[in-house]
Formats: structure tokens, sequence, C-alpha cells
């Protein structure tokens, strides 16, 4: 199944056609539903997240904008954030956007780094220009879906130097990739 | 959480909340914010949409498992049985299932949740068929919302269903056009039906693809010209 087969079946799907639908399905299911296993780690709530996940993709497959868009990262970003949407309703965290952000360190212009390229580095470059352990933090915040407390206690540090951690690691991949 | 002059010193901050919000990492209400921000800011949502394309990497750890069947039949009788279900009694006009099915606009919930960042392609409004917009939310309902624009007379009907807000609040509508800021066509009465005279200055503006999108407002409308609320509905327009 190539990304072309994939966003033809998308496009399919946007025009109400439910043969395509069917066959998006079982052609993407077991990718997004390994996201929701992964993240939500309960093999039930997968299952219903699962069921949302496409009841959406059916609603906003005319939204999905080809040539663009990869179509499996559209549909992973539907499965994920519906996934972390669920897990921290589940289990809420502290709001943080209104507070202060300590980026203290980070080196570059931001102004040129804002600018989105087309061409940029492959995020595995970057990854390796971190330090291994926060590579690693950033990893398992997306893969897993784990928040600022649960990474905290998984790399044994105060929650306010992981959240330090990772914001700067987020600049540092930022100016990586733009380079 | 504000929208703030790209060009300031604070996009880094930018970035990084961009990039937080693509980890996962924030809070419900921050994600909602977000969001919110993803709908009236082009440069920000620009920023979200590149760490989803630089990240979606990281989606290679996912090792696919196939997900049991009955998930399929689940989904197919929620979706297609809905759709099967008969039209309430009423009549004429109002009960075309054409109409209402492009006419609907999803349960909105106290906040938005968007699922796509690419801008529309501008097409001709044909001066016979209305434009409509579907705008969608997230699940907890506090309003929903039914509208119709008649290019012709440039009528804009918007029926608040339901509006629960702790206070005194008005639903103001925005039309963002493109990258460009939201403009203001007015306040949603909360009763009733509500129709909205846009100013014939703004009716070119009006093709498909332009975004439609509601926030809530101290009573009265935003103070500052520019939407001060939570987004809680947001839509792209199309023709049926």
């Amino acid at each position: 199944m190539t990304t072309d087969d994939i966003a033809t079946l998308i496009g399919r799907v946007s025009l109400r056609d439910r043969a395509a639908f069917s066959a998006l399905y079982r052609q993407t299911s077991p990718k997004l539903f390994a996201i929701c296993v992964r993240i939500l780690r309960d093999r039930t709530e997968a299952e219903e997240a699962l069921q949302e996940i496409y009841i959406k993709i059916w609603q906003r497959a005319d939204r999905f904008a080809s040539g663009d868009t990869n179509p499996m990262s559209w549909l992973s970003a539907i499965a994920r954030n519906h996934a972390i949407d669920h897990l921290r309703a589940r289990k809420p965290v502290a709001n943080t956007i209104d507070e202060a952000y300590d980026l203290a360190d980070s080196a570059p212009d931001p102004e040129k780094t804002a600018i989105n390229t087309a061409e940029g580095r492959r995020i595995d470059k970057c990854m390796n220009e971190l330090e291994a352990d926060r590579a690693d933090a950033v990893r398992k915040a997306y893969v897993e879906g784990l928040s600022y407390q649960e990474l905290a206690e998984l790399f044994g540090t105060p929650l306010n130097t992981m959240r330090t951690w990772l914001r700067r690691s987020l600049l540092k991949l930022r100016e990586c990739m733009e380079r | 959480m504000t929208t703030q002059n790209p060009e300031s010193g604070d996009s880094r901050r930018d970035q990084v909340i961009a990039g937080e919000y693509v980890l996962g990492v924030l809070s419900a209400d921050d994600r909602r914010k977000v969001e919110a921000r993803i709908v009236l800011d082009g440069a920000f949502a620009a920023m979200v949409n590149h760490w989803q394309s630089n990240l979606t990497t990281f989606d290679d750890a996912y090792e696919p498992i196939a997900p049991p069947p009955q998930v399929l039949v689940a989904v197919e009788r929620r979706l297609f049985a809905e759709q099967a279900r008969p039209v309430a009694a009423a009549g004429g006009f109002w009960n075309s299932l054409a109409l209402w099915r492009v006419l609907t606009l999803a349960s909105v919930a106290g906040l938005v949740t968007v699922a796509t960042f690419s801008s529309g392609i501008l097409t001709p409004v044909s001066q016979t068929k209305p434009l409509v917009a579907e705008l969608t939310g997230d699940a907890s309902t506090t309003i929903n919302l039914l509208a119709q624009y008649d290019a012709a007379n440039g009528a804009l009907k918007i029926t608040p269903v339901a509006a629960k807000q702790a206070e005194a609040k008005s639903l103001e509508l925005w039309l963002i056009e493109g990258d460009n800021p939201a403009k203001s066509l007015g306040i949603l009465p909360q009763t009733g039906e509500g129709e909205i005279i846009i100013p014939p200055e703004l009716r070119s503006k009006f093709g498909a693809g332009v975004t439609l999108a509601v926030s809530v407002e101290p009573f009265g409308g935003s103070p500052t010209g520019t939407a001060t609320g939570p987004v809680v509905a947001v839509g792209k327009t199309r023709l049926p």
C-alpha cells in the first residue's frame, strides 16, 4: 500500500465511499491500534479509542489536503491526539503554558528558525546531537504519551528539571532541523 | 495564552509550546488553548504543523497490532446506522436530508478541536447555492449550532440550539481568510434563530475554503476587536 493509495482512499472516503472506508480501515488500523495500545496501555480502552478515531476519520476526510501532508502521518496524528486527550482526561496533569518558560541557553535567533522550510535534516540526525537521556525523554514523551511528571519519575529528575530538559531539547531540535 | 507577534522574542516560546503540544506533554486545558490558538494564528499553526511533520518519524516505533474484528463492525454500525435513520417529523425545506446533512454543525464543546491546518483552495461561489460550514468541536457539548449562508442576499443564519455559560456571554463569529487576521462578522443571538447580515465589503471574501470560527466573548462582543475568549467552533466553508 503506497502513500498515494492511502491518500486516494482518504479522498474517496471524503466522498462518502463506504467500500473505500473499509479498505482504509483494513490498511491502516493495525498502525493506529498500536498507537492506542501503546499510549493508553489498556486493550479495552484502546479498542474504544480506535472506534472514535475511525469515526473522526470518516467525518474529517474532506479536510485532508493531499499533496502537503503524508496521509499516514495525518491519520497517526488523529490517533495520537485522540489517545493523548483521553489519557490527559483520565489522569489530569498540571497546566503549564501560562507559566514562565526557562529557555535561557538556546543559541540562535528564533525568528530565523520559525520559517518553515520543506528542506530540513532528518529528525534522527538531530536527535543524535542531544544528550542521550534527553533524546530518550523526547522520544518517550511522543511515543508513549508520557507526562512531565511520569518522565521525571522515569529519569529520576525533579519535575522542573525535566520540563527544562524537554523544552531546551525542543529548541535545539528546531535549530538543528533548520540548519 | 495570547496571540503573539511572530516577529517578537516570544516566538521561541511559541516554538516550544507547539512542540510540547505535538509531543503530548501538555494538560487537557492547555491542549484546548493551543488548539484555539491554532485556529486564529496562522503562524502558530504552521509551527505545530511543522513539528508534526518532523516528529512523525517517531511513528515508526509503533509496531502494527491487528485490532479485533468487532471494532470495525461497531464503527460501521455507528456511522452508517445513524445515516440511515429517518429524519424526524417536520416539513418542507427544513426537512431536507441533504440540507441538514451539510448544515449540521457538530455539537460543540467549550473549546475546539482542529484536525487540519491546511489552507483551503478558494473556488468561486455559486450565486444560487447556499454556502455552508460544518463547525466541529470537542465531545463535551455546551452548544449546538445550525447555520446557512445565502450568497444572494448576504444573510448568514445561525441557530444556537443551546448555550450553557456560567455568566452572560456573547458568541462572536469570525471570518478567517488564509493567514489573514480574523475579521469579526458580528455577535450571534443566543436564543432562537440568529441571522447576521454580512457587511457588503466582506461578502466578496465569502468563498469555499474560508474559515468561520465562533468564540465566547464578554457580553456584547470582544472589547479588543480580536477574539479574546475560547474558540468554541470552527470550520471551513464549502459548497454542499
